[in-house]
């Protein structure tokens, strides 16, 4: 449309986003949950004068920021990259609206950073209150730069009042951000734990002090499981009405809730009767058994915060395939080629008879083209207005299989108005004649109907017809 | 029939004036630069000088080497800045550009993320002193992969500003109308001489931090070693600034489009491109000073060059990196021209976040001084406690 768009072969370039987003978001998480965690034992280690935890602590940090500071930081502006290349017209909204919010989250994050490096390179020479303080200062930045990007994602899902009045705080507080700061500051503290026990459990060879170790994890753990229980309550409460939908209608999202809810009971009871309740149990199989449901369940979890948005990117605002909502109504008019900076450049370059002066398309003469034209400038169409979503001929949700066997009046039925078919799909944008040209090329990929199913109108007898025989 | 690949504006409109953002862009990639050239260039020379430097070289690289992994963090986190204002105020010409070599852009973030931990297996082992084999090879692998990554940054910003180029990429890595993102700006002829001129400025910049380091952080090391120091540090900013003026030249001169050089020569523009051209020479002469009296240091006839030579030596440097930040923001809008306004569009500015926002800024750089000064005093505390003992 507005940009180029990006062909990625079987995966299609949006799930790329979402695999970046949750290979992140298993260590940022831990890189808050982990910094209170730090923080508050380091106090507790020092006022009881503990100097075997307080040694372990020490151990930790530097994993911790072996981790955060560099697969963390780094997988973070990942995902900016990936969605500026995917989704560059939601990212370039996003940027425009919250550029500010992203700005005070960078204050944040250069913070986040000079507290780490203090914290842990001048941990025994430090003075004990200061050195405490500064992991207080690295824990309160990473929470609060939990809390802004948690506002602007969540706004994603339910932009609430900003459509009407494209106010900073209206799309900031929105109706999601609170179940999702709860939410997600519950998460952290869970999978903290989780990183603790694990890695306790693989490094500490004195029984005593890994008991210690795992009881003391494990008690954030258990508030961060209440918190994320009460947070996806209110989150679901939250979701706009298409999302709610969407997660009881789609079967592949019944699934991944199924996965949520699943490995979230089982964390739960492994970390209570183990850690908590019996700290002897942690070995380092329990521990990495532990720690994969945890990753289970927020994998899934992120996967499903993604999918619900459906038909929307940014609920209410801009669709899944790149089009201001308010957009549609002026490409049904001129045309989704005329309309899109690329798509109309390569329409001029590759067919200029179609194409006038002044940019716009000539139907007429678009129909008249022939079929080989046709069906290439219907698989524009489909890259454009569909692979957002879907494969072509084979691989993620590929459009060959799902209309596979379909008449060419149901693809006509699809075509014109895809969200009729499924509401998670934007409405056709574009005008009849490029409809035509979609469906010609939806005709040309689909899997035919299988061999040796019988089809209904194989069968002599009219449905209904047999039965008033019957009757009668 | 040739149309327009630029797309329209953004209906929100900017958030702020184009100066502001602008100048927090510049600003921002004047700060990021600065840690950035020290893994570019500095890394491999470092490298080097460990292996063929004798006694002082080897002091001198271990030194800088120890420090690397803090200056690839901050150098990634003050790149955010110029990003977030680069997709806010040149939007329409960084998305196409990156999207059309969306692969090799996305590889960056792999192949630093296995850099930086390469960095960080050199570093680590250094500290404990015992480099192993295999963590030389990280350390080695990490410089070339730093300097490959260097280039894909070379090809996305020149890209940015190469928009007659688009078409030539994506009929060559078209697919039904998308792009199949395996595109890269070789065939623009600014594509080596910016990489290069970048490179040539990374050794300078290097330089400077060498003084830097033997005036101020350096301050325990023994005299002998802190004029060794300086005397390298002027050669090699001699070879860097050699080099930057070399690839200059070629850059503005045998490759740059039209409108890119007159840019630069237009009004007052042209003092700053003039300041831009002769900056470097200006700190090689302060470095040449600071070598002088840190060689009559050495031989007992002086004072050691102290902390305020070395501040001083890394600020004016840091003023060259700010006026090339500048020069190379002219040049670019220039190149431009005649595709888009950027300063054009409707500003909708949202005032009460960024007041927060700097206010916050202000705040935190108070938060980040004063732990740095805590760890600077536990540091001076240990030294202290340390001459004490002896
Ligand atoms: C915002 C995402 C999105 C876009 C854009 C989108 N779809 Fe879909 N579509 C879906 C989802 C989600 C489903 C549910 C099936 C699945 O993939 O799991 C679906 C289902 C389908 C089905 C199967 C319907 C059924 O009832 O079995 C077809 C066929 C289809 N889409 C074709 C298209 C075509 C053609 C386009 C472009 C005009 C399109 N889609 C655009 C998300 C999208
Ligand atoms: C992932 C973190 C990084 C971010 C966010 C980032 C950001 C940026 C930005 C925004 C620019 C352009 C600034 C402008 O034109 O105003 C830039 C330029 C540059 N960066 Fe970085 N950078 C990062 C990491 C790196 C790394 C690891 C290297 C490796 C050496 C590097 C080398 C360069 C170079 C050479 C340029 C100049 C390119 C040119 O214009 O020719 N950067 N960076």
């Amino acid at each position: 449309m507005h940009y180029p768009w990006w062909h990625v072969p079987l995966l299609t370039a949006p799930m790329l986003i979402a695999i970046v987003s949750v290979a992140h978001v298993y260590v940022s998480m831990y890189a808050v949950g982990g910094g209170l965690f730090l923080a508050a034992e380091t106090q507790h280690a020092r006022r009881t004068g503990d100097r075997a935890y307080l040694a372990y602590l020490r151990d930790h940090a530097k994993f911790f920021i072996l981790l955060t500071v560099v697969y963390g930081a780094i997988t973070g502006v990942g995902i900016w990259w990936t969605i500026g290349l995917a989704s560059p017209l939601a990212t370039e909204t996003l940027i425009h609206a919250f550029v500010f919010g992203w700005a005070i989250e960078y204050v944040f994050f250069a913070v986040e950073l000079a507290a780490a490096f203090v914290f842990y390179y001048y941990w025994d020479r430090l003075a004990p209150r200061t050195h405490v303080r500064i992991g207080w200062i690295y824990a309160g930045a990473a929470w609060i730069s939990l809390v802004l990007i948690t506002g602007i994602t969540a706004f994603m899902l339910n932009s609430g009042r900003w459509p009407q009045t494209h106010a900073f705080w209206d799309g900031f507080f929105n109706p999601q951000f609170l179940p999702q700061t709860l939410a997600r500051t519950g998460g952290a503290l869970l999978l903290a734990s989780l990183y603790v026990n694990l890695h306790a459990a693989l490094r500490i060879r004195e029984p005593g002090l890994l008991a210690v170790v795992a009881r003391r994890a494990a008690r954030p753990g258990l508030l961060g499981a209440a918190l994320v229980a009460l947070g996806s309550l209110w989150w679901y409460a939250a979701l706009p009405a298409s999302a709610r939908l969407a997660l009881v209608g789609a079967a592949a999202l019944n699934i991944l809730v199924m996965v949520v809810l699943g490995a979230s009971g089982v964390v739960l009871a492994m970390l209570y009767l183990g850690p908590y309740r019996r700290p002897g149990w942690v070995t380092p199989g329990f521990a990495i058994l532990l720690f994969c449901f945890g990753l289970a369940g927020v994998g899934a979890g992120e996967f499903v915060r993604e999918a619900v948005r459906k038909p929307f990117i940014i609920h209410d605002v801009i669709y899944g395939n790149q089009i201001w909502k308010d957009e549609v109504e002026s490409l049904r008019g001129r045309g989704y080629l005329a309309g899109g900076v690329w798509t109309r450049a390569w329409l001029a370059a590759r067919h200029p008879e179609v194409v006038t002066p002044g940019g716009a398309v000539d139907e007429s003469a678009l129909a008249a083209l022939p079929a080989e034209a046709r069906l290439r400038i219907g698989e524009v169409l489909f890259e454009h207005h569909c692979n957002d979503c879907h494969a072509a001929r084979a691989g993620l949700s590929a459009v060959a299989h799902l209309a596979g066997g379909w008449t060419d009046e149901m693809l006509r039925q699809l075509v014109l108005h895809p969200e009729r078919v499924q509401f998670f799909m934007p409405p056709w944008a574009g005008t009849l004649a490029e409809a035509r040209l979609l469906q010609e090329y939806l005709g040309s990929i689909a899997e035919p109907f299988p061999a040796g199913l019988p089809r209904g109108d194989q069968f002599k007898a009219e449905p209904g017809a047999g039965g008033r025989a019957d009757a009668r | 029939m040739a149309m327009s690949l630029i797309g329209p504006d953004n209906p929100l409109g900017h958030p702020a004036p184009y100066w502001f953002l602008v100048l927090f862009k510049t600003l921002g990639f004047t700060l990021h630069i600065l840690p950035m050239h020290l893994w570019y260039a500095g890394l491999p020379a470092m490298l080097l000088l460990r292996r063929h430097g004798g006694e002082h070289g080897r002091r001198t690289a271990d030194r800088t080497l120890g420090a690397m992994p803090v200056a690839i963090a901050w150098g990634v986190n003050l790149g955010i800045v110029p990003l977030l204002f680069t997709q806010v105020a040149y939007y329409k010409v960084f998305y196409p550009a990156t999207i059309l070599m969306a692969w090799p852009w996305l590889a960056i973030i792999g192949l630093l993320t296995v850099a930086y931990y390469g960095v960080y297996a050199y570093a680590l082992g250094l500290r404990a002193g015992r480099l192993a084999p295999w963590r030389v090879a990280a350390g080695w692998s990490a410089a070339l992969l730093l300097i490959a990554i260097g280039w894909l940054f070379a090809n996305a910003f020149s890209l940015m500003a190469n928009v007659d180029g688009w078409r030539g990429i994506w009929n060559a890595t078209g697919f039904a109308g998308a792009v199949l993102g395996t595109g890269l700006n070789t065939a623009d002829p600014t594509l080596w001489p910016r990489w290069l001129m970048m490179l040539g400025l990374a050794l300078t910049t290097t330089a400077a931090w060498v003084v830097f380091d033997a005036a101020v952080l350096g301050a325990g090391e023994t005299p002998a070693w802190r004029a060794w120091a300086s005397r390298f540090a002027l050669r090699l900013h001699a070879l860097g600034a050699a080099w930057f003026a070399v690839t200059g030249a070629w850059y503005v001169f045998g490759a740059m489009p039209e409108t890119g050089r007159d840019a630069l020569a237009a009004g007052g523009w042209r003092l700053v491109t003039a300041l831009t051209a002769v900056a470097p020479g200006l700190v090689w002469l302060a470095i040449l000073i600071v070598a002088r009296r840190a060689a009559r240091a050495a031989a007992g006839a002086g004072p050691t060059p102290g902390r305020a030579a070395g501040i001083l030596t890394l600020g004016a440097q840091l003023v060259v990196l700010a006026l090339n930040a500048v020069s190379r923001q002219v040049a670019q809008n220039g190149e431009l021209a005649p595709h888009l306004d950027v300063a054009a569009g409707r500003v909708n500015t949202q005032l009460g976040p960024l007041v927060l926002f700097v206010a916050l800024f202000v705040a935190g750089l108070g938060v980040v001084v004063w732990m740095l000064r805590q760890a600077a005093a536990a540091a001076a505390g240990r030294r202290r406690a340390g001459e004490e003992a002896r």
